[in-house]
């Protein structure tokens, strides 16, 4: 486990190209950013600024061209596939614009993944699972499948699974994007006391406004740039 | 189960048709292997029981030249104190009771227990020797017997060679257990001179049985002895090389229809790749989260494999179930062809052997495992982000389709280099058409692409945008269409293929028989092998027909087996006749001098097949087997001829009497007076 005083997340200049034809366009240019601990930060920027491609180098789904990308105590840029693919599985969890639940496995199973990928006995991943649940409300929802359940629901599912295996970071990309507004508040404000009981690093990437206030820090993604705004709210004291 | 294993299941489950497609895949690819593996087994094995039950615990046999042996060879063995040692008379006919065909074998009950005790003829049967010595007896199975409502007593209707012979059931052969049982159903047993008037080879024998000492030592001076008393024409050999023979004869036809039946194990591999494919790109998404929350790519290969391999044990078991319903159909109907070209066999139970279930099952489950690795590796490797995306591996499989159709090429071009270098080997020849089968499948995605951009205007202009999209729509979804193509493509050269070959095939052999066949009647007795007929014209009756009113011309055929010194030779005698030249077009060779050289002396042709199958040619010498020992023969020329995969070699009438004490004749081919009309004759 990484020390509490130091940064959980640590990105160096992080480049990321890719080739278009005969060309090479740059998404990211020399990116850096510090997480710390427990942190709710917001990534904005408009479509294509590469929010996405930011999320995938922190979670080791990709490579970046060049920088490094740090997680607690581990480099990942330093990992083989196989080894960045069994540290996202352990730390990091992950809620989608679309929910991507899993849909032939149950609501309850789906939970369940995460834990059972992370190795945990199968007594305590079906506890761990229906506890998770319950926080949602999903609990009498446990045996049924993802396509019965409203978009809203879904959503909840995605949360309870991605904190489900207690992970150090959660990205959040587009997390309302496909809900209403009054759906989207309520999952928000779902996910950020469920990162705040249990002290987990939260990164939302998103279009929505309305997250800001509830952010801690609010990064701006532009030009491949990467640029942190001190909420007004913050400033203000309010 | 784990959760990854319980999605697999329920996405399979919730899938049925793409499901059943593959099972039915492999089932059928695997039924047709195994179906012809047993019913192919069933006949060697039939063939082998009932060779091995005439042969019993001969180990060594001499044999005449040309199929017969003077039975003044036997009594010189005798004298020469070589015991134990028994004659043996052998053929086919037919009852016309159960219309079966069976093995009949003439014995001396006297000399041949140490042989076949089995047969139950030695010291201590309750067999009537007298009555089975002298009459025209017959023993025969009691358990087939009882299968066609025979009773000893009864007389049976033997038919051999178009003549009926009545015969006395004498006694019945009571099997000590299974093997035997199933070894002696077809065979009808009797003395050794019932035989000989049965066949009409009084004075002959078909060879003589002998029982080698076991010491080395001894058994080299027994056989030296033996070799010492046989006159020149007789040969010694093992007992199990005439089932080596055999064997030797019907293997590139077991061999063609074993490939024939892999190619319908590649178009289910086709089917099953197919499936398989489309199976892993509809759960692109589903694999790309699974990817995203930590499944690594050894799991998601294990897990496609892991599918694949049910559908293959499901799909094999079916199969294997299906194909031994199939084979006791197909068995009779290969037993047929069998008969029909090569040697007489009565296959009467199915052999179902572990072995061919056992193969046949790791054929259908490693065909499976072979055709889902492509689209198992293609789930895999993508990285997560562009698993989430298709149109990323689209434009991949796009990016590459030149560089698969030059590989393709490649393959294809190796597969014609194997034909040009090695046309003598059949192997060799499955090996190149499968190369170019697999590079013409490379090629497919990109002659897709290129024909499709070629009809989207054209489409356009027919149907508008409409048609447009139809014409991108293939190449947008080339993974899946590619493929669909490629097993199309491959089913349909095959079918045209074949067809064109045999419709090829046909129209040059109704050429070759125009050409062959000039003579206005042909007369040849019934033969249980058809194609290779040895029966004899009974001489009064060839005698008759040469002298009938309003006959020109009667030229003889002689056809026997004989040996020669590159193996089992057929030979036909011919009465070379002033059209002759005509009938025999001449691949290699001129054939004036060929003829004339047939026509007076130790020269031979030998047909095309012949040549290919012992790579024999112009200017070659061919060493026969003859009753005056072995004889070198000239090879002045090869003919085409599609009468024998087996391939004859053929010489003057003449020339065949010179060097063989047969007198008999096949068949007859006569050409009617210019006065007399082809019917009335």
């Amino acid at each position: 486990m990484p020390d509490a005083s130091s940064p959980l997340v640590q990105l160096d200049a992080l480049t990321k190209t890719y080739r278009e034809g005969d060309q090479e366009r740059a998404v990211l240019q020399e990116v850096s950013l510090r997480l710390n601990r427990g942190d709710f930060s917001v990534l904005m920027g408009r479509s294509g600024a590469g929010k996405s491609t930011l999320l995938n180098l922190i979670s080791g789904i990709d490579q970046p061209t060049s920088g490094r990308v740090r997680i607690g105590d581990t480099d990942l840029t330093g990992k083989s596939e196989t080894e960045r693919t069994r540290f996202r599985r352990s730390h990091v969890g992950f809620v989608f614009q679309s929910f991507n639940l899993i849909s032939t496995l149950t609501v309850g199973e789906n939970v369940r993944l995460p834990l059972e990928l992370a190795g945990r006995a199968p007594r305590a991943t079906k506890d761990r699972a229906r506890a998770m649940l319950d926080r949602v409300g999903l609990a009498d929802r446990a045996d049924q499948f993802p396509d019965r359940l409203s978009g809203g629901e879904q959503q909840r599912v995605a949360v309870a699974r991605a904190l489900a295996h207690e992970p150090l970071l959660v990205l959040a990309d587009e997390p309302t994007g496909n809900l209403d507004y009054d759906t989207g508040q309520a999952v928000l404000t779902l996910l950020s006391d469920l990162v705040v009981d249990t002290d987990t690093t939260l990164l939302v990437a998103t279009h929505d406004p309305e997250v800001v206030p509830r952010a801690d820090r609010v990064l701006h993604l532009h030009g491949g740039s990467l640029h942190e705004e001190v909420p007004e709210y913050i400033t203000s004291g309010t | 189960m784990t959760l990854l294993h319980r999605s697999s299941r329920r996405y399979l489950t919730r899938h049925p048709w793409l499901m059943g497609l593959s099972v039915l895949g492999v089932a059928i690819g695997v039924a047709v292997v195994v179906a012809i593996d047993l019913a192919n087994t069933s006949a060697s094995r039939a063939f082998e029981l009932s060779a091995e039950t005439v042969t019993g615990a001969a180990t060594h046999q001499v044999v005449g030249a040309g199929g017969a042996l003077d039975d003044d060879v036997y009594r010189r063995l005798r004298a020469a104190g070589i015991r134990p040692s028994a004659p043996i008379v052998e053929g086919y006919g037919s009852l016309e009771r159960g219309d079966r065909t069976f093995q009949v074998v003439g014995i001396d009950p006297l000399a041949d227990a140490p042989f076949r005790p089995y047969l139950g003829t030695g010291a201590g049967s309750d067999l009537d020797l007298g009555t089975f010595m002298t009459d025209d007896a017959a023993l025969m199975s009691a358990p087939t017997a009882e299968a066609i409502g025979l009773s000893s007593g009864d007389t049976l209707r033997v038919g051999i060679e178009g003549t009926t012979h009545p015969v006395v059931l004498s006694g019945l052969i009571s099997p000590q257990n299974e093997r035997t049982r199933r070894a002696v159903a077809n065979l009808l047993v009797v003395d050794v001179s019932t035989a000989q008037q049965l066949f009409d080879q009084a004075g002959q024998l078909s060879r003589i049985d002998l029982l080698t000492p076991s010491a080395a030592s001894a058994r080299e001076a027994y056989l030296r002895r033996v070799r010492e008393s046989l006159p020149d024409g007789a040969q010694l050999r093992r007992s199990d090389t005439r089932t080596e023979t055999v064997a030797q004869m019907t293997k590139a036809f077991d061999l063609n229809l074993t490939a024939l039946s892999l190619l319908a194990l590649i178009v289910g591999a086709f089917l099953i790749y197919n499936t398989m494919t489309f199976s892993v790109v509809q759960r692109r998404a589903l694999i790309g989260r699974l990817r995203a929350l930590g499944v690594t790519r050894g799991e998601v290969f294990r897990l496609v494999l892991g599918e694949a391999a049910v559908l293959g044990v499901v799909g094999s078991g079916i199969g294997l179930l299906l194909g031994i319903v199939l084979a006791s159909g197909l068995v009779q109907l290969l037993a047929q062809t069998i008969n029909d070209l090569y040697f007489v066999v009565e296959v009467s139970e199915l052999s179902v052997p572990a072995w061919t279930l056992t193969k046949g099952a790791l054929l259908g489950v490693g065909t499976t495992l072979a055709a889902a690795l492509p689209p198992a590796q293609e789930a895999t490797a993508a990285s997560v982000s562009t698993v989430l995306r298709r149109s990323t591996r689209e434009s991949t499989l796009r990016r590459r389709a030149p560089g698969g159709a030059g590989f393709g090429l490649l393959v294809a071009a190796a597969g014609s280099l194997l034909l040009l270098v090695t046309e003598q080997s059949i192997w060799a020849g499955y090996g190149a058409l499968f190369c170019l089968l697999v590079g013409a499948a490379f090629m497919i995605p990109w002659a897709v692409v290129g024909l499709s951009n070629g009809a989207r205007p054209l489409l356009g202009r027919a149907a508008g945008v409409i048609g447009r999209m139809a014409a991108r729509g293939v190449v947008t979804n080339l993974s899946r269409t590619g493929v669909a193509i490629a097993a199309l493509t491959i089913a349909i050269a095959s079918t045209v293929g074949v067809g064109v070959m045999i419709d090829s095939f046909r129209g040059t052999v109704t050429s070759w028989l125009e050409q062959s066949l000039q003579a206005d009647v042909y007369v040849q007795p019934p033969s249980l092998v058809f194609r290779r007929s040895t029966a004899t014209i009974d001489s009064t009756v060839a005698r008759r027909l040469r002298n009938v009113a309003g006959v020109e011309g009667a030229y003889s055929v002689r056809r026997v087996t004989v040996r020669a010194d590159v193996g089992r030779t057929d030979l036909v005698a011919v009465e070379p006749g002033p059209e002759t030249a005509d009938i025999y077009q001449l691949k290699a060779g001129t054939p004036e001098t060929a003829w004339e050289a047939v026509r007076s002396g130790p020269s031979v042709l030998v047909s095309e097949p012949y040549s290919y199958r012992y790579d024999v040619g112009v200017g070659d010498t061919l060493r026969l087997q003859t009753d005056r020992g072995q004889q070198p023969f000239a090879v002045e020329g090869v003919y085409y001829d599609y009468g024998s995969d087996l391939g004859v070699a053929l010489m003057s009438r003449s020339t065949y009497e010179q060097f063989y004490e047969d007198r008999g004749v096949s068949g007859l081919a006569f050409a009617a007076a210019d006065t007399t009309s082809v019917d009335a004759l």
